[in-house]
Formats: structure tokens, sequence, C-alpha cells
């Protein structure tokens, strides 16, 4: 009995200190992060794209699948130099069927130098009636920019075009 | 900031049945990107617009994952082939729970 109580004991005091190290901790992060007032310790870095290389990012979406040259298919435009990193415009077209029997299920916008590669994600359906989708997108630096095109039975084909990127536009 | 979650949406002034439509759209929003300090990115509740999705008369047509390699003020084009007229909707998420939506009308001429 006596024992027992011991160990609670000393757990609690252990509880305790944790605790006055977190405290200190907070009491700390908000100059550390420079933004006072920003809550802290509920942050979603981690739900974020990982920071990785491009080859990771490829086998994290792909795994170890085929991917085929799609130059011929998928018809990249975006600016061979862009001033501005922060906004470089992108369209991405497939020439493939748009029918339920065989269409582009997924496009993939993936920047090799960036620090999370993937740009971003369009599932697609159908009902578009074409394969086709712009967006702006942000360049660290001079990158390869890919596009990956999933169809409907599962094949990859992939395009990419690299950009001269003059003023970086990435922090991220 | 004051017009965070603002959406605009351009369609063709004329659409025929059967056409193959380009829509374009844009949201007002900041695409808070990440933060480092001493090389070591900042943990915070950044804010940017992670799911974009598109819906034709309440039917999914696309949907989108996007992440904070997506410019400010966010632009996104897509096609689309609208076989009745009806109501094109956008909904764009953000990372602190807003919900940003805009629509426009599709009529055939």
């Amino acid at each position: 009995m006596e024992a027992r109580r011991e160990v609670g004991r000393v757990s609690r005091r252990a509880v305790l200190r944790v605790l006055g190290l977190l405290g200190v901790s907070a009491a700390a992060a908000p100059f550390l992060a420079g933004a006072p007032g920003v809550a802290v310790g509920q942050g979603n870095l981690g739900a974020l794209q990982p920071e990785e290389k491009v080859d990771a990012t490829m086998q994290r979406l792909f795994g170890g699948r085929p991917i085929k040259d799609g130059s011929s298919v998928i018809k990249m435009e975006l600016p061979l130099i862009a001033e501005n990193g922060s906004v470089v415009p992108i369209t991405v077209e497939v020439q493939s069927p748009m029918t339920p029997a065989s269409y582009v299920k997924n496009i993939y916008i993936i920047s090799d130098k960036n620090r999370r590669p993937l740009n971003a994600r369009f599932s697609l359906t159908p009902d578009m009636g074409a394969a086709s989708i712009g967006a702006n997108l942000r360049l660290g630096e001079t990158t390869n920019v890919r596009a990956i095109a999933e169809l409907n039975d599962g094949a990859l084909l992939m395009a990419k075009r690299e950009v001269k990127v003059t003023v970086g536009g990435c922090g991220g | 900031m004051a017009e965070i979650g603002k959406v605009r949406i351009r369609i063709p002034s004329s659409i025929k049945r059967g056409d193959v439509v380009r829509v374009r759209s844009l949201v007002i929003h900041p695409m808070e990107i990440v933060q480092r300090r001493d090389g070591k990115p900042v943990d915070k509740n950044y804010l940017f617009i992670h799911k974009v999705t598109v819906a034709y008369n309440g039917r999914e047509i696309l949907e989108a994952e996007t992440t904070q390699s997506i410019s400010e003020n966010p632009f996104f084009s897509f096609t689309f082939k609208p076989t009745e007229p009806g109501m094109l909707r956008i909904t764009f998420l953000d990372t602190h729970g807003g919900k940003y939506e805009g629509t426009a009308e599709i009529k055939f001429a």
C-alpha cells in the first residue's frame, strides 16, 4: 500500500515537471516564431506535404509503378522564363477521351526543386468533357515541372518542362 | 484582406448544349507559406486552401487537393461539358475551417 502511494507521488511529480517544461517552452515560443498572438502548439505543419526530394515524392505517390513518357499526349503550357516565381501560370491538357469507359482520373503537378514538390492534385471526372486544368504555381527556383496523368486504368503518363525562375517565390 | 474568400467565376457569355466550356475561377486568399526560423520550419496553423471542389447541379465533377505551392489568390481553370442548364458551384476549403463558395448559372443560348 505504502509502496503504491510512493509510486503515485513520483509520477505526479514527474507530470508536474513536464508541465513546467511545457510552460517554459510555450512562453518562449512566441519569441521564436516572431509572431506573438499566434496560437502555438496547434500547428498543422505535420499535415502539410512533407519536405523531401522529388524522388521521394514520386515514390510516395506512385510507388514503383512504371511511368510512361506522355509528352506526345500531355500538352503543358507554362512560361520558359518566369520572372516572378510566386505566380507561374500553367495549363495541362491531356489529349484523351473523357468517357466513363476511358478518362483521365488524376492530374498531378510536381515541381522538382520545391521543398514540398507536390503542387496540386486534380481528380477529374468524365463530365468535364476534356482533361484540361489551369492553375498558378509557386516555384522556389529554376526547376523542372512535371505533369503526371493517371488514367482510369491505372496507367501513368508524364511530361516535364523546365522553367527558369528569376526571383523565387516559395518559402515553403 | 477584407476581401478574403471572395470568389470570382468567369464563364463564356454564350454556351451551346454539348459545348466543352472553359471555366476560370479565382478566390482571394493569402495562401500562407511555411515560415522558417534558423532554417527550421515553424509549426503553426498555416492558412491556405487545401481543397477545391466543383459541382454541377449537385454532382461533383472536379476535386483538387492543393498545397501552399499554389500562388496567393489562387486561380484555377478547368473545362466541363454541360448537358443541361443548371448551377455550377465551386467550393474552396481552407485549413482554418473557412469555406468559400461561388456559383455561376449555366444557360444555353
